[in-house]
């Protein structure tokens, strides 16, 4: 068994290490409540983990080339308040999309502007840029109430079925698949490996730095953005605070995942499991009933066991 | 205060070439606290010609009473970055500290003083808690304290559910009112600084602590017991965030869970405002004080400016964003992109 573990290298280790915890953390929900083992309940925490999976595609991508993207939060509320308000006004709901794409490739230049125009640290940059865009919703909300009508399309994106599957989930395969084959199969994937690994290098290799930070953050703004749309449907509401819970549970996903902070290693199949556990162990700890105080003493500790026991920093 | 004087650079720093001369050199380590020095001046000068009684002496106590929690917190996290780490987990600590503070203390002296002297040991605990994963469990800090951070606050919600408590009088008064035109809570910062800072920052712990933020290998190869001085540098937060939080409490005369929730990013923000470096190794005390200052100072002013509150938040991440990016502008003007990764 060790000698089969050897043989595997250590970045598919992490990855195999993250759906083994998934399986262990399934197995301690049932255990808690026999709930877990129904269609139902299991469908409910697959969308919930779109929402989070959904996101953690672009954070996936940031932690991978090194950086990190904290603007989620306010660009999901200001996403959704956006797009369901315009929607209305301009009577189509295919509107929405355009302000999904709109917030999502604006939060992005931001985003670039600052991590690799002026080269300020993104954990800082970012979590900037996010209370300035919850200051734009702020002032948006204030002059223009949101609307409670959401564009059929979000509903049916975050609550409809194709065929026994959630179609939420089935939109976050497609975007998985796309996001693996995209860091497996194409030189940009390459590209995002080689400047998590070595910028100086991968500069001197030809990598088109500049190019791959806009792609990477523009990608980013786009998924938190349609995260945006997609909770406005599952809610049926678009409010003030919406994302506030989407922080960090999405970068917890990842690292759990096996994509380490310092980037170059790792990949969005590990983030997927991390998507799941971060889902589940939210939904165990809410069917156990216990005070909010308790819930987030239980769930910083889980995280923190997880990250103790799987993804410690090497030496 | 003395030990702002101290150089913090150390010995062979690699981000500064040779040729550079002495005087530019120490003109580029202070450039953070000088510009911070020059915004609180003009901030304050701002304020002055819209509110001239701010520079009375009880103007001047209340400029003091909204800044000194976060410079407590900017300092704690200061010493954090300097080690290279980071502390996600301040706002949290104080959160905590206060809920306890603020529903154990009596009105007698003696209990008082027993909750002061618990509150810091509960920093000293919880800083150590952040050390011992980050040092000795080796896991990444941002993750560590991300997760601690939820335990604290946590265990805060169970102390305390909801904001109530009492704090006594005095106690209140003692920190927060002023001496002649001196405000106290100027002093309390002043005697943090000089009975913490300046007694670590003094013996070699600080040149280790700045060592091993600059270069953890060259470090460990040195002899240095790096974990050590990690663990060293997250309790040190830890008690700065306790001393914060203790001020909160005298401020506020009450307990709330969810006090410090902001003083964790703004504890950063002010850092690398006053020119902490978020990769470790380089920064001033006086620039993380000067830096919460200015920022907190800002954020009290806007309201005085008829500043709608809806614009508030907008207003705070486009100074950061500026003030970040006035940073970063220089950098347009370096001739090759491979100085950029040498930073």
């Amino acid at each position: 068994m060790s000698y089969l573990l050897q043989r595997i290298s250590p970045g598919r280790r992490r990855v195999l290490f993250s759906y083994v915890i998934l399986l262990a953390v399934y197995a301690a929900c049932i255990a808690v409540n026999r709930e877990f083992l129904s269609w139902n309940t299991l469908r409910l925490q697959l969308v919930q983990a779109t929402f989070i999976g959904v996101i953690a595609i672009g954070e996936t991508f940031a932690i991978l080339i090194g950086q990190i993207d904290l603007s989620v939060p306010w660009t999901i509320t200001l996403s959704a308040i956006l797009a369901t308000n315009f929607a209305v006004q301009f009577d189509s709901q295919w509107v929405a999309f355009a302000v999904v794409v709109g917030v999502g490739v604006g939060v992005g230049l931001l985003n670039t502007l600052g991590v690799f125009v002026l080269r300020v640290h993104s954990l800082i940059w970012t979590l900037s840029v996010n209370l300035l865009l919850q200051g734009v919703a702020l002032i948006y909300t204030n002059a223009v109430a949101p609307t409670t009508r959401i564009p059929p399309v979000a509903s049916f994106l975050a609550l409809g079925n194709i065929g026994p599957l959630p179609t939420g989930f089935v939109l976050w395969a497609c975007c998985a698949v796309l996001a693996i084959g995209a860091l497996r199969l194409l030189p940009f994937g390459r590209c995002v490996y080689a400047i998590g690994t070595r910028p100086a290098a991968a500069l001197l290799s030809g990598v088109r730095l500049g190019r791959i930070y806009v792609i990477v953050f523009v990608l980013s703004g786009l998924c938190s953005a349609l995260v945006g749309l997609l909770l406005a449907g599952y809610s049926s509401q678009a409010y003030l605070g919406m994302g506030n819970d989407y922080l960090m549970p999405p970068v917890a996903a990842v690292v759990i995942g096996g994509t380490p902070l310092t980037g170059g290693v790792g990949g969005y199949v590990g983030s997927i499991a991390g998507a799941l556990i971060v889902v589940l162990l939210q939904a165990m700890l809410i069917t156990l009933n216990v005070s909010e105080g308790a819930r987030q003493m239980v769930f910083g500790a889980l995280l923190l066991a997880l990250a103790f026991l799987f993804i410690r920093r090497s030496r | 205060m003395p030990s702002e004087r101290r150089s913090m650079r150390p010995p062979e720093s690699r981000s500064r070439p040779r040729s550079r001369g002495l005087a530019s050199q120490r003109l580029a380590e202070y450039a953070g606290p000088l510009s911070c020095a020059i915004g609180l001046v003009v901030v304050v000068g701002l304020y002055a010609l819209r509110q001239p009684l701010i520079l009375s002496p009880f103007g001047l106590a209340s400029l003091a009473n909204v800044s000194v929690a976060l410079a407590l917190a900017a300092v704690g996290q200061s010493i954090v970055l300097l080690a290279a780490g980071l502390d996600l987990s301040i706002g949290g600590q104080i959160t905590l500290i206060n809920c306890v503070a603020a529903t154990t203390m009596g009105n007698s002296g003696l209990s008082i003083a027993t909750v002061v002297v618990v509150c810091l040991l509960i920093g000293l605990c919880t800083g150590s808690i952040n050390g011992l994963l980050i040092a000795y469990g080796r896991v990444e800090p941002l993750i560590a304290t991300f997760c601690t951070a939820f335990i604290f606050t946590g265990a805060a919600l169970i102390i305390l559910p909801r904001p109530g408590g009492s704090i006594p009088d005095g106690f209140a008064t003692a920190l927060t009112d002023s001496w002649g035109p001196l405000p106290l809570s100027l002093v309390l910062l002043a005697g943090t600084v000089l009975l913490v800072w300046t007694p670590v920052f003094g013996s070699p712990l600080g040149r280790y602590i700045v060592a091993v933020g600059d270069d953890a290998e060259s470090a460990r190869v040195s002899g240095l017991p790096v974990r050590r001085i990690e663990l060293a540098s997250y309790m040190l937060a830890g008690l700065f965030a306790a001393v914060a939080a203790l001020f909160l409490a005298a401020e506020t005369t009450s307990g709330d869970p969810s006090i410090g929730q902001i003083y964790t990013m703004n504890s950063i923000a002010a850092a690398v405002l006053g020119g902490v470096s978020l990769s470790g190794g380089r920064g001033t005390l006086i620039g993380p004080i000067l830096g919460s200052f200015v920022l907190a100072i800002i954020m009290s002013a806007l309201a005085v400016f008829n500043v709608s509150a809806f614009w508030q938040n907008f207003i705070e991440g486009l100074i950061l964003m500026v003030v970040l990016g006035l940073g970063g502008l220089r950098l347009l003007a370096a001739g090759n992109w491979l100085t950029l990764f040498r930073q």
